[in-house]
């Protein structure tokens, strides 16, 4: 299927630096044509990956709309792209999300506006670019191609302590990366081929100490993304740092860069190392939920709470992956879109309020419910749905991985089931807090409930949570065949084993 | 014999060229009173232009030329063209600094191109007594050019410095050379290698470790780098964009070819050398860069650095290492002629403000310039999807291939490293605002950006960036060079 003559996944990789371009011609004084252009493009790009639906047949586990062509010869890079219901459902997390926080920066973000919505589009090329790509070389290049943007978005655009958090994350992520890039080289060595998939086609060639040691580079890369315990003090400096469309992106996407790569490449290319580690790793998740909501619960700063609870849902998504079974795998997958919606609206929200008040002080607010109802109301459903309330998509997630992971290990499941507990408390605190009580800060008293762009950026979050909590079933059914395919190669013993 | 000579001449055309244009430039400056100096430097231009085109005419050839004293196979015309670009970049961006420094020693032009018939020529050096005369004619011009600013303090100390550690080296070099024909009786690289592997063994690696030192000197590889950050911090910029890039090219060009012939028999041993010298060097380079204040200073030390990830290459011995070689060598002058080149970005009035805060909010005052640097940082960094990240993966992935991986993690791990400092420059120019005027430099100096130096910039960039995206165009030449047509 093309788009405009050009084949639909180059189309909506592409797009953006299109955008890009024509942002980059626009003088930097019309600042409106500026926006405009930017909402443009990033609405169509959405527009254009949901054209992506009509030609993805959702019963068939293989990667689909393969587009190929040689890149590097010499080295036998080629220029790969396909998508499953994993990729499919990641993609359009992330031009939705990209979407939305371009129309939640028009007022937000007044300096230099040509450069922040380049950098956003260039972004949104990198993200979209690793949800696609299925050469690892070029895995690596839009892995990469996100930490720039990302650098400058917190850099310029950011809070007080701007500078060091953005470079703190570039060289976090850059150390992570040149580890998987040295995991890439000994798998091209091993295999002559960047391709995954003629990779996955070989089988299993690589003698079981060797895939050890690039399991563990890989895994560097992966788990300071995601970020895993212990490797996840970059994520609040720049999470609280970051301007509020970063801050989306970086907890609605890129942190699933990380839980995509493992499931993607570290899984099904590396199978006996991936089973091998898969009880550290469960443990370094479990510490990071109930560590991540601990923090959660002692902090003062809204957008510090909301970011420490990333820790501990991205715990729950690495959990989900590494009991290695169909189930609780699937709940991980539907679990990194939830965290996307849920936390994405959160630190909407949040920005909102900063917006107005130019503080993320706990303790400044209290009350507010009574002097804005739409937005005690939004905040009320995304609350719910982080916390995993029935009916709400953050449920469906939650249960599903704890349903897949009590056959392999009760405590496991005991384990993670209080993070669910601490994640209400804080989470129902923070609210309890800020939203109700007497408003007894002056500065609140005049505070401006939603417009009407406000309320429109949250739409489309809000209606997708109430339709993954009640009717889950399509996003579940892109999802069953290729998840199945994966945990088939690194777990067969369950598929054997009569439970 | 003269028919055979002549024949061979022809295969030698753009060092004929340039020693022409060399003669034309000096002419020049001596004998035209106005302009006379400008002028030669565009006669030097025109020079390696025609030298280009010459070059560009030559086919690669397997023949040995000169009783086998000189090749010109493809592996030497790669290596030609690129250092005929350092020239290049060198002299337009040296147009920039006399400007500004408001003096014009016009014989940099011609020690240019004189230095450069002999790297020219030294890159298809295939006897060794060619090779050391090769080498000492591109060394000495360069001592001249390090202090040509005679009577500035820096520049005459780094002229001197260079002048005696260069030639102390030189002189190492030539006891291997003594050596290795002690124990053969030939000069030859070819025949003279069957000779040296079939001997006694330590004597061997005796005369290749001498050899190798005066090569590693002029390299700057660790170890023997001492004088490279002194040199580099005191010669003009201009300069250094053509001392720190055009004789590691032809060092390199040099070790790849000895490695192979005339010390052939001894892989393991230079391949264990070479390790261990790619290791040292990057990670100096990059540890020592971190704790520089002078931005030139710390560009020396990456300088060095960057030559470590070549070291890389050197050590993993077979086709594909010398492909991602030549690739990371015309990636590097380019990488690295920019790198310098953005010290001349900025300044006026006499001075350039050798710190990395006169860059600071340059984004707001050049983006175009900014945004070029910005692709020259990541190039540097090994970022992709820039050349820059594309020659360290060739590199790393030749080590690999011979089961180098820790080598390969290393270099990986230094890319990590070097972002540290390289950034520094991106932060100053992006994130922070401009500094309030440098006392001392007028209101004016902080304005003035140059549009030769921005030119520069630009067309590095894009090409980092085309080779970066396609590195496709770059890797056929190289492969075709490595491999013989």
């Amino acid at each position: 299927m093309n788009i405009l003559g050009i084949p639909i996944l180059t189309f909506v990789t592409f797009f953006p630096v299109a955008g890009m371009v024509v942002l980059l011609a626009l003088p930097g004084s019309r600042t409106r044509a500026i926006k405009l252009a930017a909402n443009i493009f990033t609405g169509l790009e959405f527009v254009a990956t949901l054209l992506l639906l009509t030609r993805f047949d959702a019963a068939s586990g293989d990667m689909q709309l393969l587009e190929r062509a040689p890149w590097i010869k010499a080295i036998g890079a080629q220029y790969l792209l396909g998508v499953d219901g994993i990729s499919l459902l990641l993609v359009l997390l992330t031009s939705l999300l990209t979407f939305i926080a371009t129309l939640s920066s028009w007022q937000a973000v007044e300096k230099r506006l040509k450069e922040y919505y380049v950098f956003l589009l260039l972004l949104e090329t990198g993200m979209i670019g690793v949800f696609l790509a299925l050469d690892l070389l070029l895995f690596y290049v839009f892995w990469e191609v996100v930490l720039v943007p990302m650098y400058f978005l917190i850099g310029v655009w950011g809070g007080e302590r701007k500078l060091y958090a953005a470079i703190k994350f570039f060289l976090y992520t850059l150390f992570g990366s040149v580890a998987m890039l040295v995991g890439i080289l000994v798998l091209r060595s091993q295999h002559q081929t960047f391709d995954v998939l003629a990779m996955l086609g070989a089988g299993s060639v690589l003698p079981v100490s060797l895939q050890g040691w690039v399991f563990l580079a890989f895994f560097l890369g992966f788990a300071i993304k995601v970020p895993m315990f212990p490797f996840h003090t970059w994520l609040p400096d720049a999470h609280v740092e970051a301007p509020t469309a970063g801050s989306v992106i970086l907890a609605g996407v890129l942190l699933k860069m990380g839980t995509y790569g493992f499931l993607r490449f570290s899984m099904p290319l590396l199978p006996d190392a991936a089973r091998r580690y898969a009880p550290a790793i469960v443990v370094l998740a479990l510490v990071a939920i109930v560590y991540g909501a601990l923090v959660s619960l002692m902090q003062k700063d809204m957008k510090k709470l909301i970011a420490y609870s990333s820790v501990s849902h991205m715990g729950f998504v690495m959990l989900g992956l590494f009991v290695l079974t169909p189930l609780a795998a699937k709940g991980a997958v539907l679990q990194m879109v939830n965290h996307g919606i849920s936390t994405g609206a959160l630190f909407l929200i949040v920005g909102i309020i900063y917006e107005r008040r130019h503080t993320r002080l706990i303790a400044e607010f209290g009350g507010l419910a009574s002097r804005m109802p739409v937005y005690a109301a939004v905040f009320l459903i995304m609350t719910m749905s982080s916390i995993g309330l029935p009916g709400l998509n953050g449920f469906i997630g939650e249960f599903m991985i704890l349903m897949g992971t009590f056959p392999v290990s009760w405590l496991w499941t005991a384990v993670a089931a209080t993070g669910i507990i601490l994640g209400a408390g804080y989470m129902l605190w923070l609210y309890q807090r800020v939203m109700f009580g007497r408003l007894a800060n002056p500065a609140n008293e005049s505070l401006k409930d939603l417009t009407l762009r406000e309320l429109a950026t949250f739409l489309p979050l809000i209606v997708l949570a109430f339709w993954i909590g009640i009717f889950p079933k399509p996003f579940l059914a892109v999802l069953d065949k290729p998840v199945e395919k994966i945990i088939r190669v690194v777990n067969p013993a369950h598929f054997e084993a009569p439970r | 014999m003269t028919a055979a000579a002549s024949a061979g001449l022809g295969h030698f055309l753009p060092e004929v060229v340039l020693l022409a244009a060399a003669v034309a430039s000096m002419f020049v400056h001596l004998f035209v009173k106005r302009g006379g100096r400008r002028a030669a430097g565009y006669v030097a231009l025109a020079g390696i232009a025609a030298a280009a085109v010459a070059l560009a005419l030559t086919p690669p050839s397997a023949e040995p030329y000169f009783a086998g004293h000189l090749a010109a196979d493809g592996f030497a015309l790669f290596f030609k063209a690129v250092i005929l670009a350092a020239g290049v970049l060198a002299i337009v961006l040296a147009f920039r600094f006399f400007d500004v420094e408001r003096s014009e020693p016009g014989e940099a032009y011609y020690l240019i191109l004189l230095s450069m018939i002999g790297m020219t020529a030294a890159v298809s050096a295939t006897d060794m007594v060619t090779t050391y005369v090769t080498f000492e004619l591109f060394a000495i011009p360069s001592y001249v050019l390090a202090g040509i600013f005679k009577k500035e303090r820096r520049s005459a100390e780094a002229g001197i410095k260079y002048f005696f550690l260069g030639t102390l080296s030189s002189a190492v070099m030539l006891l291997g050379m003594a050596l290795v024909y002690g124990l053969t009786g030939l000069t030859g690289y070819t025949e003279a290698g069957p000779l040296l592997a079939g001997g006694s063994g330590l004597a061997a690696l005796v005369a290749m470790s001498l050899f190798f030192v005066g090569l590693f000197f002029k390299a700057a590889f660790v170890p023997f780098h001492m004088w490279a950050p002194d040199v580099y911090e005191g010669a003009p910029t201009p300069l250094v964009v053509f001392l720190s890039t055009a004789p590691k090219a032809a060092v390199v060009a040099i070790l790849v070819r000895a490695m192979t012939t005339l010390f052939g028999g001894y892989a393991l041993e230079w391949s264990g050398i070479l390790q261990a010298v790619a290791l040292a060097t990057m990670f100096w380079g990059n540890l020592a860069a971190l704790t520089q204040t002078s931005l030139k200073r710390m560009l020396a030390y990456s300088a060095i650095a960057q030559a470590g990830y070549l070291a890389i290459g050197l050590a993993a011995w077979g086709e594909p290492a010398r492909m991602a070689i030549l690739f990371y060598i015309a990636v590097y002058v380019v990488m690295n002629a920019a790198a310098f080149g953005l010290i001349l970005l900025v300044g006026g009035g006499g001075r350039f403000d050798e710190s990395v805060d006169g860059l600071r909010g340059l984004v707001r005052r050049a983006p175009v310039a900014a945004a070029s640097v910005l692709v020259v940082l990541l190039a540097l960094t090994g970022i992709p999807p820039t050349a820059g990240f594309m020659g360290k993966y060739f590199l790393f992935a030749a080590a690999v291939d011979k089961g180098l991986v820790l080598l390969a993690a290393a270099g990986a791990l230094n890319s990590a490293i070097s972002l540290f400092y390289y950034f520094r420059i991106g932060k100053a120019m992006f994130l922070e605002d401009a500094a309030p005027a440098i006392p001392g430099a007028g209101p004016a100096a902080a304005e003035s950006v140059s549009r030769t130096v921005t030119v520069v910039l630009a067309l590095s960039a894009a090409a980092l960036l085309l080779f970066g995206i396609l590195p496709g165009l770059l890797t056929a030449p190289a492969a075709s060079a490595v491999l013989g047509r």
